[in-house]
């Protein structure tokens, strides 16, 4: 018979594995409509922001021609409404990925354990930590292309508009990512803790925490308040994403624009007026790096 | 450590294998070996542990304590895993999948290469009776074809060890003779069978040794044989029991039920150990005077036995749960 003349299976190894089970993730996103769904209601976003720019621009280019100037110069002060309405869109779209990356992430294992499909993948010779390494894989690379394509299009639609490009986008966008990268990896280790309800629940009052963080820390600093930054620094370190925010929000602002922050003392809790610290960006990839362990860990010690 | 097992290897052993949650023993000191290429089946009442031993056998849950050997390793070693095959009670797949995306995927998790796959899939998904619907999402299926679709999942990369926890529950009179079938195809193959099932006419007709189960704990195991052979149960009815009449029948055999609610006559259940104590028991009867209106000799089945087992022992185990508290 033909079925003995077959070979045993090779046991598989873990990396062909995570790959395998990153492959699967990022299929699951195609077939369950979740990219078609966000390219469109991306689409939505950023045509509806750029005509918003687009207006804005002929806006201040016929108030120069009424002021009987020549032109604008892109990099002055009167150039201020591009830079602050890029900035701002800049901010949409790591407001909306956060969400994004959360809610397509939340139940990355715990969906998969609560609706019974994870028991006959787990009885294959996959080891658990493989398995959520290619979770948190997949998941990863559709959050963290998704933002560089929405960053690109906004930021490559303004420059078409309006010819302004930011000092610095790709630290800029960088940053961005890299706090996708953190969310999702948190995101994928409360889905090995907890139910999927709780996760997502969970995960949107830490980053409520982190924007609470940038939110003292603004007050703290404008008031000379000790407490307040020693608070907001607590709150960056337990998550990151705001601050990560506020560095890449620094590199989006060309030198007037920031100058006017600095004499506010920067009194802005969206827009930060000086790069982020390194510590804190090196924090943010171990922190991503050890969510991602502890998830591995946990899953693996777990009944199913 | 990939190396298949000698055949005097048993596929599984474990060894007072135990399942303790939050304080109270699902599984409490579970001893059973299961030869390589027998079908084994494993009854018990609802809540008896069995879907958790499954589970334990499968690295799904890790014991509390006891020893597990499967395969002649442990269930958490992948090279282990990748001899096994499982299909769960709860046979719940990716819905956005197509069957062949399902075996594919399946197949690659358990190693096996891209042209062995392209050969099996339409194989196994014709065994389990979906053949030329494999193109078709799993959204789409019927229940019965859902579990059909996970025991081609369960039979795909030629496993030496299939775990079948309730494997018909959703199908159809034809389905379940085919799953007999496919259950003796594995047999045929040398592949050992786990089968889980409440349905004991099922069992008794394709388990090679059965063990019963309960509270976590197997009451017995054995041949279709072992446990049967030595009993058989006779149904007696009488005019009247008087208790002389019922300590000479007890003598003769083990009285496992007396009836006397209805004024006519005295119905008796009763085991003996060979043939010949059919007629001695009549013999009482007519001894002490009664009439004899019915000697019913039955065959043993699995129900009787099932019954037996788990009805005669209600508490035989709470001491022991409690001793697993501490």
């Amino acid at each position: 018979m033909s079925d003995s003349a077959l070979s045993t299976p090779q046991t598989p190894s873990f990396g062909r594995n995570t790959l395998l089970i990153a492959e699967l993730s990022l299929r699951e996103a195609v077939r369950k409509r979740l990219v078609i769904v966000l390219l469109v209601l991306t689409g939505a976003f950023v045509g509806f922001y750029l005509y918003g720019i687009f207006r804005l621009e002929g806006t201040l280019d016929q108030r120069a021609i009424d002021a009987g100037l020549d032109g604008r110069s892109i990099s002055g002060l009167a150039n201020a409404p591009i830079v602050y309405a890029s900035a701002f869109g800049m901010y949409l779209v790591f407001f909306l990925g956060s969400l994004m990356a959360v809610l397509s992430t939340v139940g990355a294992v715990s969906a998969d354990v609560e609706n019974g499909v994870m028991q006959s993948v787990i009885a294959r010779p996959v080891t658990r930590a493989a398995l959520v390494l290619g979770r948190w894989l997949g998941f990863t690379i559709v959050n963290v292309s998704y933002i560089a394509l929405v960053s690109a299009a906004l930021l490559g639609g303004i420059y078409l508009i309006t010819g302004f490009v930011p000092p610095a986008p790709l630290p800029a966008v960088g940053l961005i990512l890299l706090a996708i990268v953190v969310i999702t990896g948190l995101t994928v280790l409360g889905s090995t803790l907890f139910s999927t309800l709780a996760n997502g629940i969970g995960v949107f009052v830490l980053y409520g925490v982190g924007f609470a963080g940038g939110i003292l820390s603004t007050i703290g600093s404008f008031a000379d308040s000790p407490t307040l930054v020693t608070l907001g620094k607590v709150a960056n370190f337990v998550m990151p994403t705001n601050a990560l925010w506020l560095g890449a929000s620094y590199h989006l602002q060309n030198a007037a624009v920031l100058q006017l922050g600095e004499m506010a003392r920067g009194a802005n809790p969206i827009f930060g007026s000086e790069p982020i610290a390194v510590g804190l960006v090196l924090w943010a990839c171990a922190l991503a790096i050890l969510a991602v362990l502890a998830a591995m860990w946990r899953f693996s010690r777990k009944d199913l | 450590m990939t190396q298949r097992p000698s055949s005097s290897l048993p596929a599984i052993e474990t060894r007072e294998l135990q399942k303790v949650y939050r304080g109270r023993a699902v599984v409490d000191g579970l001893t059973l070996t299961v030869q390589p290429g027998e079908v084994f089946g494993f009854l018990g009442p609802n809540g008896a542990g069995k879907s958790t031993t499954v589970k334990m056998l499968l690295g799904l849950v890790h014991p509390s304590g006891g020893e597990v050997r499967v395969l002649g390793g442990h269930p958490s070693d992948p090279a282990v895993r990748s001899r096994l095959g499982f299909l769960p009670e709860q046979f719940r797949f990716q819905t956005w999948m197509t069957a062949e995306e399902f075996l594919s995927f399946h197949g690659r998790l358990a190693g096996l290469r891209a042209d062995e796959l392209r050969a099996r899939i339409p194989q196994v998904l014709e065994t389990v009776g979906l053949g030329g619907r494999g193109a078709e999402s799993l959204g789409g299926y019927s229940k019965g074809m859902l579990q059909r679709a996970g025991l081609a999942g369960a039979i795909l990369a030629r496993p030496q060890l299939v775990f079948l926890d309730e494997p018909t529950s959703a199908l159809d009179p034809i389905g379940r003779v085919e799953v007999r079938e496919i259950i003796e195809g594995l047999r045929a193959q040398g592949v050992a069978v786990f089968l889980n099932s409440h349905l004991l006419s099922e069992v008794e007709q394709v388990c090679d040794r059965v063990a019963f189960v309960k509270a976590g704990r197997v009451l017995r195991q054995g041949s279709m044989r072992e446990l049967m052979g030595d009993v058989l149960p006779v149904g007696v009815r009488v005019d009247r029991l008087t208790p002389p009449l019922l300590e000479a029948l007890a003598r003769i055999g083990e009285v496992r039920h007396t009836d006397t609610q209805n004024a006519d006559h005295a119905d008796i259940e009763l085991w003996v150990q060979r043939r010949e104590d059919v007629p001695a028991l009549a013999n009482a009867v007519h001894a002490h005077g009664a009439r004899l209106y019915a000697l019913t000799p039955r065959r043993p089945d699995l129900e009787t036995m099932f019954l037996e087992l788990i009805e005669d022992t209600p508490e035989a185990t709470s001491p022991r749960q409690e001793a697993a508290h501490v």
